[in-house]
């Protein structure tokens, strides 16, 4: 069974008297274990497509299917309840807590599943800060983290709940060229350990070498959609 | 919650200043009332000394339909003080003393001025065991029953520019609304913490004012003095019954119900107003604080949601946060407070030398120095207030921002 199925969805902005259509018809489906990249222009609907798939935003027309579960029937609450527990997200801006530690950010995650008791927490939290490589570095506080090891913390928690499905929204933009391939070394590593779903924005060459599918998007709607095997892992 | 609740509190120190200032407005807001607190409950209870010790006594026997009246300082429904009555006051549990009055409307003349006054017809060695006007005397001596002498507050005096030894003229219209006048001379000067004693008063020998106002025998009231303030209540509703066998017509009534002590009704009112205008200032800032924090950290509220943090949940974090603010400038306050409290319990305040002039010149029962006092309950209430607040006002900010949309709030820049 597909993990994510998309059934004719349309995404329309209402700005004022204009309607702006962002998605205008996708059908798309998502295997267990994708390692997934949607590209394309600005503006082209990459990250309200995301938007849709991780439970933020509903669509104006259509049927999202995630785990066997249509969205369009999930109250606001349940909506929340289901990113809380399937879904992880990875912002381009890190969008760490800058208040917390490394390991109290990636706990905060866990926290709200609300199912560990704190031995496990913080087992789960150390081995997962432990596997993008950040051992050593648990109890530093945003600010004294590079760009990449900032990554790695919201990769860290992202994966830590162990979510059905990440998604990442233009994780690279904000880092170099090196850091940011370690950065995807670590995210298509845990994807092969772990076998987490990811599904990519960006427009980022280096993004895209990674990826076993390409989705291109343009002016709303799926260009092309293509399997492989990627090219970064060839190399 | 409990992480969410470790979240908040970790946020204070996010914008140490900003936090700390808000904290510092309700801080001196707590500090504010409670030293206003603090010196107008010292000031009251100064007040009650005054009033009771000059003019009031701490129960007061008086005819029902006299006390319809009593402004007016009528001659009708004046009562008699016979020996059963005599006998039933002082049966009063913690009776001290009591001590007839009649109280009579007068124009006192010093041959060319003429000012309205009060007087008051007294038994001088009664009105001792009630009043303590002779430890105020500072010039003079108090008259003896049946002298055509006269006792009268120094700033009254100094008014009509008299003094000890000088005589006076009482005009008053008796019983029979008949004209007479009061000869006099002035037997001693009292200052004394009471405005109203020191320029509205004059006492003079009972039987003298009996005669003139053509009340032989008959008194306004009977003033008695117990043990304690305190006992003044229970002993006014033992009276009470004692009274309606005697003359149903009778009543006693306790200081605290008094006319003159209504003013402190007012105060209590003021205070509460006071309180009101600083929680709201304490609320602004509240306000304001968490609005600017929700601003400044809109991409994180989308990130929270993103999550999946519900909107409770993230109110709950603003919320605390602001709780968080209301419990340090709280107790910031209440330390403060309590370090003034207890200098002003201690040493006390001198207004009136700070200002060069006497607090009763402005109508206040206060003379020397005012001494605060400690008031547990209102710091704890203040405390609960200025937390309360710090609750509420965070509030509509706090679902403002929860209820963002996530897609724009991640966005936000």
């Amino acid at each position: 069974m597909a993990l994510l199925e998309l059934k004719g969805v349309k995404k329309t902005y209402d700005q004022g008297k204009i309607e702006v259509p962002a998605l205008r018809g996708i059908d798309l489906q998502v295997e267990p274990g994708e390692f997934t990249t949607i590209f394309g222009p600005s503006g082209s609907g990459k990250t309200t497509l995301l938007n849709l798939v991780g439970c933020l935003d509903k669509p104006t027309a259509g049927t999202i299917i995630f785990d066997g579960q249509k969205l369009d029937d999930l109250a606001q609450k349940d909506l929340a309840m289901l990113r809380r527990h399937q879904v992880g997200f990875i912002f381009q801006s890190y969008n760490l807590i800058p208040v917390l530690t490394a390991y109290e950010n990636v706990e905060f995650a866990l926290r709200l599943v609300n199912k560990y008791n704190q031995r496990e927490i913080r087992d789960r939290v150390l081995r997962i800060l432990a596997a993008v490589g950040l051992e050593g570095l648990a109890d530093r506080r945003p600010n004294e983290l590079s760009g990449g090891q900032k990554q790695r913390v919201a990769i860290a928690r992202a994966l830590v709940k162990e979510p059905k499905l990440v998604l990442a929204d233009e994780p690279s933009a904000n880092l170099d060229s090196k850091t940011s391939e370690e950065v995807l070394a670590v995210m298509a590593k845990m994807n092969k350990e772990l076998g987490t779903t990811f599904i990519f924005s960006t427009h980022d060459p280096r993004v895209m070498a990674y990826a076993r599918r390409l989705i291109e998007i343009r002016d709303g709607l799926i260009a092309r959609d293509q399997r492989r095997e990627p090219d970064a892992l060839l190399n | 919650m409990l992480f969410l609740t470790k979240l908040a509190f970790k946020n204070l120190a996010r914008h140490r200043n900003r936090t700390v200032i808000t904290a510092m407005i309700i801080a001196l807001a707590v500090f504010i009332y409670i030293f206003y607190d603090s010196l107008l409950s010292g000031m009251t209870v100064m007040s009650y000394g005054t009033l009771i010790d000059y003019e009031t006594g701490h129960l007061q026997v008086v005819n029902r339909a006299y006390w319809d009246e009593e402004e007016k300082l009528p001659l009708k429904n004046l009562l008699t003080v016979d020996e059963t009555l005599q006998s039933q006051l002082r049966n009063v549990r913690g009776f001290v003393a009591a001590s007839p009055e009649l109280n009579f409307q007068a124009r006192l003349n010093n041959g060319w001025d003429e000012l309205p006054v009060m007087g008051k017809g007294i038994e001088p060695e009664a009105f001792k065991g009630v009043f303590a006007l002779e430890d105020q005397l500072v010039a003079g001596e108090m008259f003896a029953a049946g002298e055509h002498r006269a006792v009268l507050g120094k700033r009254l005096a100094d008014l009509l520019d008299l003094t000890v030894g000088d005589y006076i003229t009482m005009q008053v219209k008796d019983k029979n609304k008949g004209f007479n006048t009061l000869e006099v001379e002035i037997a001693g000067l009292v200052h004394t913490s009471n405005p109203n004693v020191n320029q509205n008063i004059v006492y003079v020998p009972l039987d003298l004012a009996q005669e003139a106002l053509a009340v032989e025998g008959q008194v306004s009231k009977v003033i008695l003095r117990l043990a304690g303030q305190d006992r003044a209540a229970g002993a006014a509703a033992e009276l009470e019954r004692s009274l309606k066998k005697h003359d149903p017509d009778l009543a006693a009534y306790p200081w605290n119900q008094l006319e003159a002590f209504a003013f402190f009704g007012a105060v209590e009112l003021e205070k509460q107003v006071i309180l009101a205008i600083i929680l709201l200032i304490a609320a602004i800032a509240i306000i304001n604080t968490v609005i600017l924090a929700a601003l400044e950290r809109m991409g994180e509220i989308g990130m929270m949601k993103a999550l999946g943090l519900q909107k409770k949940e993230v109110v709950y974090t603003f919320v605390m946060e602001s709780t968080g603010i209301g419990l340090l400038g709280g107790s910031i306050g209440i330390l403060l407070g309590m370090l003034l409290v207890w200098f002003l319990a201690k040493y006390g305040i001198d207004f009136g030398a700070l200002v060069g002039i006497e607090m009763s010149a402005f109508g206040l029962p206060v003379l020397g120095k005012i001494y605060g006092v400690w008031n547990p309950q209102g710091m704890l209430e203040v405390f609960a207030f200025g937390v309360g607040i710090s609750f509420l006002a965070s509030l509509w900010p706090a679902y403002w921002a929860a209820g963002k949309d996530p897609v724009k709030a991640i966005d936000h820049h």
